[in-house]
C-alpha cells in the first residue's frame, strides 16, 4: 500500500484516537499512579507481633524507666514506663530518641586502631593485646601512675571496674566528670559533717527559691522535676527563680528575680540578713545545732543588709524583704542551687549562701525540704590484689590536683618534658567536648602518647584516640544505675539489653575485664569473673535478686540525721568565682545556658532532638547568641547579623538573636552544639561548642572548676 | 521558503529572520523545559516554596494568565451571543491568546502538583465542595472549547484549506461556533469565578475570606467580572504589540475603540464593585475576625498599603477613566497606557489574592512569610511566555489571524 | 453514624495546660517516632521542617525585665469547621477528598496515597498544621529498622499532618469490638503518643462528648455553641475564625489567652460574639 500524506495523517489520527479510546491508556494512567503509591525507595516497615520490654534509660543521670515497643522482636518505639518511681510514664525527648542512637550507622562498628591520620579496623584480640602491651610496658618501666582513666560518674559497676583496674595497675589517676553533686557533697560535709549527698524535696515544697537552677530544663533528674513542677498548680506551691535570663524555668516561675550574674550569693545572704533581723528564722533548730551562728548573723546583717545588696544585685530592698517574708512564712520552704551544667561544679560559697537559707528555715530532712541522704557503697567488691608495682604506683599523688579532671589536662599542657600521662583510658565520657577550654583539652589529649577510648560513638574524644574499643549502647546491655541527682528519692535499677548488639561491640565493663585478663598476674586475678554479667550479679550481692526480678529497688528517702550546723564556714570563705577576663577589653559577659532539647552533658543530641531546636538557637550551621536589644544597639549589631564573639579563650562565628529576656550586658549561648560526630551529619558539625570559648576557673573554696561564664566582646562580621 | 504556508497576499518577514527569532525564544523555552523536568524528576524541593508559602510565583502566573486570557471568552460572548459583529476582526487573536493562556495554565498546574501522575484524582475522587474541583473541571472543559474554537482557524491555513475535508469541517464549525462560544462563556464564568472562590472561601485566612452569595464568595463574581473587564485590555495590548513589531496596522481603529470602550465600562463597574467589596471586607468581615485593615499591610518588607492603592487606583480607576472617556480612549498614547495599566492591574489583583494571602500572618504570634522564588520557578514561569510567543508568532505567520490585515494594507 | 458532631458519636479532643508545659519537646519527638516522621540533615529552616506537633514560643512583647514567655504546643486542631459540621477549612477545599472528617470520632484524616500534592489544604489551614513532603523521606542506612508498621511512611509530594494517632484509635476500637464492647472505648485505652509522653502531664486527651472524660471536665465544652469552652481560663486558637478546633488551651495568664486570637484595639476583655454560621 502506498502511503501518501493524507492517508498517513488519517492513519496517525486514527491510531491516536484508538489508543485514547482503548483501555491501554486508562490502565497505564492507573498503573502509574499506583506506582507512585508504592515507590520502592519509600520503606515499608515489616509487621509482626507486638511486645513490650522494660528497661532503664541511662542517657542522663535521671535514669527513667522506659518501655520499648517491639514488632516481631524489632525495637520500634520508646515510651515512658508508667508506675516507675522516677518518671511514672513521662519521658524526655532524648530518651524517646534512643533508637536513633541504637540504629545509628555512624556508630563505631568494630575495634579501631589509629594509623597516622586514618583508622584501621582490627579484631578485639588485637585491640585488647595492644592496650595490654602498652600498660605492661609502662608498668615495667615504673610508670604505672602515668596511666589515667576518666569516666562519666563514680557510681555503678562500669566505673567501679575502671577504678579497680587502675588500682590493680597502680594509679590513683582515676577521674570523673565534675558535677554539682560533688559540690553539694563537699558542702554537706563541711557544714553538717556528714558523708551524704544532697536531696531536694521539690515535689513537696510549697515555696521553692531557686538560684538559677534550670530545674525544668534538665536539672537533676529531669522528668521527675517536670512532674514536680506540674503538680505545683494543684498544690498551690510557689516557685521563685533568681536568674539573669528568662529561662524556661524563670518563665514558668511565679516570680522572676533577675539578679545580676555572679551576685546570687549576695542575694541569698541578704535574704538571710532579713530573716535574722526580723526574727523570721527557726530559732529552735539554729540553737540546737548551730555553731558560731552569732558570727554569721553579725556578718550578714552588717555586710549584706538589703539596702547594701541592692546595688550589687540590682534587686530592690523591698523585694528582697518580701521574698524573705514569703520564704519564712512558707510551710515547707526550700532553697536550691546548682549551676551543674553551667559549669560542672558550682561555687561553694554560693551553694553555702543558698543552703544557709535552708538552715535558717529549719526545713532540713523534713517533707518539702532539703535532705542529707546517706551515702553508702551499694556494691560489694571482692578484695583486690596489688603487686609491688601497683602498690608503688598507687602511693604517688594524682596528676590533676584535687582529683580535678580539668587540672589533669592543665598538667599535661603545662608540662615541658613530655606528658605526665602516658596512657589515658576514657570510658563513657567525652572530655574533649564537655570540659571548659575544650580546645585546650584536645591539645592535651593529642600530647598523650596513648589514648584508649571505650565508646559507642566517634565523638570529639574518640576522634583523637589511638584505640577505640566500641562499646554497646545502653539498649544493648545490662547495667546497674542509681538515680540520685536532685531528688530525695534514691532508686537503684537494672537496665537490660532489649536488642542484641548490632555491631561488633562489647560491654564497656567486659572490655575492661578483657584488658585485665590479658595483663595476667595480680591484675588478672583481681578480675575473677568470666563475663561482665557474672561480675554484675556477684557485686550487686543482696540487691541482685530484687533487681533481676523487679528491675528496680526504690529505697525512698533515707536521711543521715543532721546533728550540726557549722556557720563558721562563712567567715572563712575565700570568695566567689568571677568570670575570667578584663572588663575593658571584654565589656560583656558570656554565659552558657542549657536547653532541654539539646543534650549538653550527655551525648550529642539525636537527629530528632536537633530537629526540635529552634532557629533562634541554631540556624544552618551557625550557633546563635542571645543578646538584649539594648546591648545590641551599643555593640552595633542587629537581629540575624553574623558576628564574631571573642573571649580570652577563643573566638567563634555566631549569629545574633535579639531577646528581651536576657539581661543587658550579658550574652547567652546554648550548650550542646558544635559536636564532632564522625559521619553523622544529622548531629555533627552544627554550631559552636561554647566550652571552646570558656576556660576553667578554679573555685577558691572547693578547688573544682567553677567557671560559669567569661568576659567577652562581640563584633559584627 | 515557507511562502506556500503563508496566507495569500500577506506580507511576512523573510524566513531566516523569523527562524532566528523563534530560535532565540526557543532557548528560553528549553531553559524552562529543563526546569520543568527538574521539578518532575526531583520534586518540588526545586522551588523555594515552603509549608508557610505553599502557593508561589507560578500559581500567580497561572491565575494571571487565565485572567488576561479572559479576552477570549468575553469577546466570544460579545460576538457570538450578543452579536456584536465588528469583533470578528479581533476574535481570532482573542481565541489564540485564550488558547495559549489556558494551555499554559494547565501546564503550570501539572508542574505545580507534588504528584503529577496522580493529577487525575481531582476528577476521579472529586470533592464537590472544593473550589479547586470546580476550577479543574471548568478549566479542562473550557480548554476543550478553546481548542474547538482554535481548530477552524488552523484549518484556514492555506495548505490545510486545500484539503476538502478540512475546508468543509472548518466551514461547518464556524456555523456552530455560537454554541461553543456560549458554552465557553458559561464555563468560563464558572472557572474564572471558582478561581476567585479558591481564595474567597478560605475562612481560615482573613485576608482572603469574603462573604458571598449561596456557596460563592464575592471574589467568585469579582474574578469573573475582572477577567471579562481586563481580558480585552490584554487582547488589545497584544494587538498593539503586533502592530508595533510588524509596523503594520492590523485591526481597524473602530474595532479597537469599540473593544476598549466595552472594556472601560466593564472595568468601571468592576472597580466600583471591588471598592464596595474592599470597604465591606475591611469594615465588617475582617474586624469580625479581629483584624483591622492595616494589620494586612504593615510590619513587613513588601506588602505595604501601596499595593492596595496600585491595584484600585492605578489598575482600576485610571484605566476605567481613560477607556470610558472617548477623548482619552481615542488618544493613542493614553489608550496604550490604559490597556497596559489594566493588564498589570488585574495581574496585581491575582498576586494579592494568592500570594499576599500566604504571606499575611494569622495567628497572633506568627510572622510575615515572605519568599523569593528559585531560578527553577522563574524559568517554569517564563516557559509559558516563551511558548506563547512562539505559538502566537506561528499563528500570525501562517494563519489568517487578522481578517482586516489585507484591507488595511491595500488602503495604505 | 450521624452526619453531625452533636450526637452520641465520639468527639476526640485535647486540652493543653500552658502553665504546665515546659517546652521540653517530648511531645514533638514522641510524635515523630510514633508516626514515622522523617528528618533531614538540616532542619533549621522551620518552614519546611515536618513537625506534626510543633511547640511555639510566645512572648508578651515587653522589654527586660517585664518580658514573659510561654510555650504553646500545636498539633492539628481537628477543626469541626463552621457550625461544627465537619467542614474544616482544609477538608472543604481538598479537591480529591484526600482529607476527610470522621463523623464518628471528629478526627480529620489524611490519605497520603490519594493526595496529589496541590497544597490547597495548607493554604486553608491557619494553624500551619499541614506539612508537605518536599523531599523523599530518607533514613540513614539501618535506621529504617525503627519504623513502625502502624503508620505508613509518606512519599515525596504529598501532605501530612497530625492524625490524633488514629492508628491507636483503630487498635482500641478493634479491641473493644473483639471484647464485645461495641464502640465503648475506655478513656485510657485510646491516648495519643504526645499525651502519653508529656513528662509535665500538660496534655489531656479524650472524648469531648463524654462528661466523664477529663477533657470535658477541664474545659466544659458548650454543645450549643460549637464546643466553645465554658471554663473561663480555657480558650481555643483563633476562635473568631469559626474553625472550631478540638484542641483547647488553658492558662492562668491573661496575655497568653489574649495571644490565642486576634483583637483590635479595645476589644480584649469585652464579650465578643462569634456567630456560628453555616459556612460554605
Ligand atoms: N536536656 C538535658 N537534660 C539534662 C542533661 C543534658 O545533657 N540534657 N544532663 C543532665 C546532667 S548530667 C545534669 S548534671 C543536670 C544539670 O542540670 P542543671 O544543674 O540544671 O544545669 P544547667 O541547666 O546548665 O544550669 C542551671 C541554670 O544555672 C544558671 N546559671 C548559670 N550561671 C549561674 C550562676 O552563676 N549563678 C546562678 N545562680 N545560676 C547560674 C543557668 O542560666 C541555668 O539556667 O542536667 C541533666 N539533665
Ligand atoms: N563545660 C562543661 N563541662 C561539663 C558540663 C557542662 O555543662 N559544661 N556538664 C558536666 C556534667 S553535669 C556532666 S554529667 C558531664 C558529662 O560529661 P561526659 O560524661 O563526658 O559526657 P557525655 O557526653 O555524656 O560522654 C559520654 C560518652 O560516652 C559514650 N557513651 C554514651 N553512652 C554509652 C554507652 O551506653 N556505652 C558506652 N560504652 N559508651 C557510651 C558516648 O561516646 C558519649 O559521648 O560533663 C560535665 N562537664
Ligand atoms: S530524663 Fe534522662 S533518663 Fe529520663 S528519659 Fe530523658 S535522658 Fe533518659
Ligand atoms: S511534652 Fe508536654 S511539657 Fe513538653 S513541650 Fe510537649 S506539652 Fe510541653
Ligand atoms: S488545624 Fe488545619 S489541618 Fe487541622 S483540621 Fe484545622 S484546618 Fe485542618
Ligand atoms: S494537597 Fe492533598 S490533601 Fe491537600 S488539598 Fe491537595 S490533594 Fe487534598
Ligand atoms: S496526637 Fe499523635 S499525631 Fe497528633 S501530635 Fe500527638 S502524637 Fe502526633
Ligand atoms: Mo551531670
Amino acid at each position: 500500500m502506498k502511503i501518501d500524506r493524507r492517508s498517513f495523517l488519517g492513519l496517525g489520527l486514527g491510531a491516536a484516537a484508538g489508543v485514547a479510546a482503548s483501555p491501554v491508556t486508562w490502565k497505564l494512567t492507573d498503573d502509574l499512579s499506583i506506582w507512585t503509591q508504592n515507590w520502592p525507595w519509600t520503606p515499608v516497615p515489616r509487621d509482626g507481633e507486638v511486645t513490650y520490654d522494660d528497661t532503664v534509660c541511662s542517657l542522663c543521670p535521671g535514669n527513667c524507666g522506659i518501655s520499648v515497643r517491639k514488632i516481631a522482636g524489632r525495637a520500634v518505639k520508646i515510651e515512658g514506663r508508667s508506675g516507675y518511681p522516677v518518671n511514672d510514664g513521662g519521658v524526655c525527648l532524648h530518651g524517646i530518641s534512643a533508637l536513633q542512637y541504637l540504629y545509628d550507622p555512624s556508630r563505631v562498628q568494630a575495634p579501631m586502631v589509629r594509623k597516622g591520620d586514618s583508622w584501621k579496623t582490627v579484631t578485639w584480640e588485637e585491640a585488647i593485646t595492644l592496650v595490654a602491651e602498652k600498660t605492661k610496658t609502662l608498668r615495667e618501666s615504673g610508670k604505672a601512675d602515668a596511666v589515667a582513666c576518666i569516666t562519666d560518674n563514680n557510681r555503678g559497676t562500669i566505673s567501679g571496674l575502671c577504678k579497680r583496674f587502675l588500682m590493680a595497675v597502680g594509679s590513683q589517676n582515676f577521674y570523673t566528670m565534675d558535677t554539682m553533686d560533688k559540690s553539694w557533697e563537699m558542702l554537706i560535709s563541711k557544714i553538717h559533717g556528714l558523708n551524704a549527698s544532697a536531696g531536694f524535696d521539690i515535689a513537696n515544697s510549697d515555696y521553692v527559691l531557686s538560684f538559677g537552677t534550670g530545674f525544668i530544663e534538665g536539672w537533676g533528674s529531669p522528668v521527675s522535676n517536670f512532674i514536680a513542677n506540674s503538680s505545683r498548680k494543684e498544690r498551690h506551691a510557689k516557685l521563685v527563680q533568681v536568674e539573669y535570663r528568662l529561662s524556661s524555668t524563670a518563665a514558668a516561675a511565679d516570680q522572676w528575680i533577675p539578679a545580676k550574674p555572679g551576685t546570687e550569693a549576695d542575694l541569698a545572704l541578704a535574704i538571710c540578713s532579713v530573716m535574722i533581723n526580723d526574727n523570721l528564722y527557726d530559732k529552735g533548730c539554729v540553737k540546737k545545732f548551730g555553731k558560731e551562728f552569732d558570727v554569721f548573723a553579725k556578718l550578714v546583717t552588717e555586710k549584706y543588709a538589703p539596702e547594701l545588696v541592692t546595688r550589687t544585685t540590682g534587686i530592690d530592698a523591698s523585694k528582697i524583704r518580701s521574698i524573705a517574708a514569703d520564704f519564712a512564712k512558707a510551710k515547707a520552704p526550700l532553697a536550691i542551687a546548682g549551676r551543674g551544667k553551667g559549669d560542672s561544679a558550682g561555687s561553694l560559697m554560693e551553694f553555702a549562701a543558698v543552703h544557709a537559707l535552708n538552715c535558717l528555715s529549719g526545713n532540713i530532712n523534713k517533707k518539702g525540704g532539703f535532705w542529707t541522704i546517706a551515702k553508702d557503697e551499694p556494691l560489694t567488691w571482692p578484695s583486690l590484689e596489688m603487686d609491688d608495682v601497683a602498690t608503688k604506683g598507687y602511693a604517688k599523688a594524682t596528676i590533676g590536683e584535687n582529683s580535678s579532671v580539668s587540672k589533669l589536662f592543665e598538667a599535661v599542657n603545662s608540662s615541658e618534658n613530655g606528658s605526665p600521662v602516658e596512657m589515658l583510658m576514657v570510658c563513657n565520657a567525652n572530655p574533649c567536648y564537655n570540659l571548659h577550654n575544650a580546645k585546650g583539652v584536645q591539645e592535651a589529649v593529642k600530647k598523650i602518647p596513648f589514648v584508649v577510648n571505650i565508646s559507642s560513638y566517634m565523638d570529639d574524644t574518640a576522634n583523637l584516640a589511638d584505640v577505640i574499643l566500641p562499646a554497646h549502647m545502653f539498649l544493648e546491655m545490662s547495667q546497674d544505675l542509681y538515680t540520685s541527682s536532685g531528688t530525695t528519692q534514691r532508686v537503684t535499677s537494672l537496665s537490660k539489653p532489649i536488642a542484641s548488639p548490632i555491631f561488633d561491640t562489647k560491654h564497656p565493663g567486659e572490655a575492661v575485664i578483657m584488658i585485665a585478663k590479658a595483663l595476667e598476674g595480680s591484675i588478672a586475678s583481681s578480675f575473677p569473673w568470666e563475663t561482665y554479667d557474672e561480675c554484675l550479679e556477684s557485686v550487686t550481692g543482696e540487691m541482685w535478686s530484687t533487681l533481676s526480678e523487679e528491675g528496680f529497688i526504690d529505697s525512698g528517702s533515707q536521711a543521715s540525721e543532721v546533728s550540726a550546723m557549722d556557720f563558721s564556714l562563712f567567715a572563712s570563705f575565700k570568695g566567689f568565682t568571677m568570670p575570667e577576663g578584663d572588663k575593658k577589653n571584654y565589656p560583656l559577659t558570656l554565659v552558657q545556658v542549657d536547653h532541654m532539647r539539646l543534650a549538653s552533658g550527655t551525648f550529642a543530641s539525636s537527629p530528632f532532638a536537633v530537629k526540635t531546636v529552634s532557629d533562634s538557637i541554631l540556624k544552618d550551621s551557625d550557633s546563635l547568641v542571645e543578646i538584649n536589644p539594648e546591648t545590641a544597639d551599643q555593640v552595633g549589631v542587629s537581629d540575624g547579623d553574623i558576628a564574631f564573639i571573642e573571649t580570652p579563650v577563643g573566638k567563634a562565628r555566631v549569629k545574633v538573636n535579639l531577646f528581651d529576656g536576657i539581661m543587658p550586658g550579658v550574652i547567652a549561648m546554648t550548650e550542646g552544639l558544635g559536636h564532632f560526630a564522625g559521619d553523622n551529619h544529622y548531629i555533627g558539625g552544627k554550631g559552636v561548642n561554647v566550652n571552646e570559648l570558656i576556660g576553667p576557673v578554679t573555685d577558691p573554696d572547693s578547688g573544682l572548676d567553677a567557671a560559669w561564664g567569661i568576659r567577652a566582646r562581640l563584633s559584627r562580621a | 521558503m515557507d511562502s506556500a504556508l503563508i496566507p495569500k497576499g500577506a506580507r511576512r518577514c523573510p524566513f531566516p529572520v523569523f527562524a532566528t527569532g523563534i530560535a532565540v525564544v526557543s532557548v528560553v523555552l528549553l531553559w524552562g523545559v529543563f526546569a520543568m523536568v527538574l521539578c518532575w524528576l526531583k520534586g518540588l524541593n526545586q522551588t523555594n516554596m515552603n509549608d508557610y508559602y505553599g502557593f508561589a510565583l507560578w500559581i500567580w502566573a497561572d491565575l494571571a494568565v487565565i485572567a488576561i486570557g479572559g479576552g477570549a471568552f468575553f469577546t466570544g460572548l460579545l460576538k457570538y451571543v450578543f452579536g456584536i459583529d465588528e469583533l470578528k476582526n479581533i476574535i481570532n487573536l482573542a481565541v489564540v491568546i485564550g488558547f495559549i493562556c489556558y494551555s499554559s495554565a494547565l501546564l503550570i498546574l501539572a508542574i505545580d502538583i507534588g504528584q503529577p501522575l496522580r493529577g487525575w484524582f481531582i476528577f476521579w475522587h472529586a470533592n464537590v465542595h472544593s473550589m479547586l474541583t470546580e476550577v479543574a473541571f471548568c478549566l479542562s472543559l473550557y480548554f476543550s472549547v478553546l481548542t474547538i474554537e482554535f481548530i477552524p482557524l488552523i484549518l484556514e491555513n492555506r495548505q490545510l484549506d486545500k484539503v476538502p475535508f478540512f475546508h468543509n469541517l472548518s466551514h461547518n464549525m464556524h456555523g456552530v461556533m455560537a454554541v461553543f462560544a456560549a458554552t465557553g462563556a458559561f464555563l468560563s464564568c464558572f472557572h474564572q469565578g471558582s478561581l476567585g472562590g479558591v481564595a474567597g472561601v478560605l475562612y481560615g485566612r482573613p485576608f482572603a475570606y469574603r462573604e458571598g452569595l449561596l456557596v460563592w464568595p464575592w471574589t467568585f463574581f469579582l474574578f469573573t467580572w475582572s477577567a471579562a473587564a481586563y481580558g480585552p485590555c490584554f487582547t488589545l495590548t497584544v494587538c498593539k504589540m503586533f502592530e508595533g513589531i510588524t509596523r503594520k496596522k492590523l485591526v481597524k481603529d473602530n474595532v479597537i475603540h469599540l473593544l476598549a470602550k466595552i472594556s472601560g465600562w466593564m472595568i468601571t463597574t468592576y472597580i466600583i464593585a471591588k471598592i464596595i467589596d474592599t470597604i465591606y471586607w475591611a469594615g465588617v468581615t475582617a474586624p469580625e475576625m479581629g483584624f483591622s485593615l492595616m494589620d494586612f499591610y504593615s510590619d513587613n518588607a513588601f506588602y505595604g498599603i501601596w499595593i492596595l492603592f496600585a491595584e484600585i487606583v492605578l489598575g482600576g480607576i485610571v484605566p476605567a477613566v481613560f477607556l470610558t472617556v472617548k477623548r482619552f480612549r481615542e488618544n493613542k498614547k493614553l489608550l496604550l497606557v490604559a490597556i497596559i495599566l489594566g493588564t498589570l492591574g488585574v495581574c496585581l489583583n491575582r498576586w494579592v489574592m494568592v500570594l499576599q494571602v500566604m504571606a499575611v500572618p494569622v495567628m497572633s504570634f506568627d510572622t510575615w512569610a515572605l519568599y523569593i522564588p528559585s531560578w527553577q520557578e522563574v524559568a517554569t514561569t517564563i516557559l509559558p511566555v516563551a511558548y506563547g510567543v512562539i505559538l502566537i508568532s506561528l499563528a500570525y505567520r501562517y494563519l489568517p489571524m487578522f481578517p482586516q490585515e489585507q484591507e488595511l494594507y491595500d488602503s495604505k | 453514624m450521624t452526619q453531625d458532631n452533636h450526637g452520641k458519636a465520639h468527639k476526640y479532643g485535647m486540652v493543653i495546660d500552658l502553665d504546665k508545659c515546659t517546652g521540653c519537646g517530648s511531645c514533638m519527638v514522641a510524635c515523630m517516632s510514633e508516626n514515622n516522621v522523617p528528618f533531614k540533615e538540616n532542619e533549621t529552616d522551620k518552614k519546611d521542617s515536618i513537625t506534626w506537633m510543633k511547640v511555639f514560643k510566645l512572648t508578651n512583647g515587653k522589654p527586660f525585665p517585664d518580658i514573659d514567655t510561654c510555650y504553646l504546643p500545636r498539633p492539628c486542631m481537628h477543626c469541626g469547621g463552621k457550625g461544627d459540621h465537619g467542614h474544616s477549612p482544609c477538608i472543604s477545599v481538598c479537591p480529591a477528598t484526600a482529607t476527610d472528617y470522621g463523623y464518628d470520632t471528629g478526627i480529620v484524616s489524611q490519605i497520603y496515597t490519594r493526595c496529589f500534592g496541590c497544597r490547597y489544604c495548607m493554604g486553608a489551614c491557619p494553624y500551619h498544621a499541614r506539612y508537605f513532603n518536599w523531599w523523599d523521606p530518607k533514613w540513614p542506612d539501618g535506621m529504617e529498622e525503627y519504623l513502625s508498621p502502624d503508620v505508613s511512611p509518606r512519599m515525596r509530594g504529598v501532605v501530612e499532618k497530625c492524625s490524633f494517632c488514629y492508628h491507636r484509635y483503630q487498635e482500641a476500637r478493634d479491641r473493644a469490638y473483639h471484647e464485645e464492647r461495641r464502640d465503648h472505648i475506655e478513656e485510657g485505652e485510646y491516648q495519643t503518643a504526645c499525651t502519653q509522653a508529656c513528662p509535665a502531664g500538660a496534655i489531656t486527651f479524650g472524648d469531648l462528648n463524654n462528661p466523664e472524660h477529663e477533657v470535658y471536665k477541664l474545659v466544659k465544652p458548650d454543645p450549643h455553641n460549637c464546643g466553645r469552652p465554658r471554663e473561663p481560663k480555657a480558650f481555643r486558637l483563633l476562635e473568631r475564625l469559626q474553625t472550631n478546633p478540638k484542641v483547647y488551651y488553658i492558662s492562668e495568664r491573661e496575655w497568653v489567652r489574649k495571644a490565642g486570637d486576634n483583637y483590635r484595639k479595645g476589644e480584649w476583655g469585652k464579650e465578643i460574639k462569634v456567630s456560628h454560621g453555616k459556612g460554605h
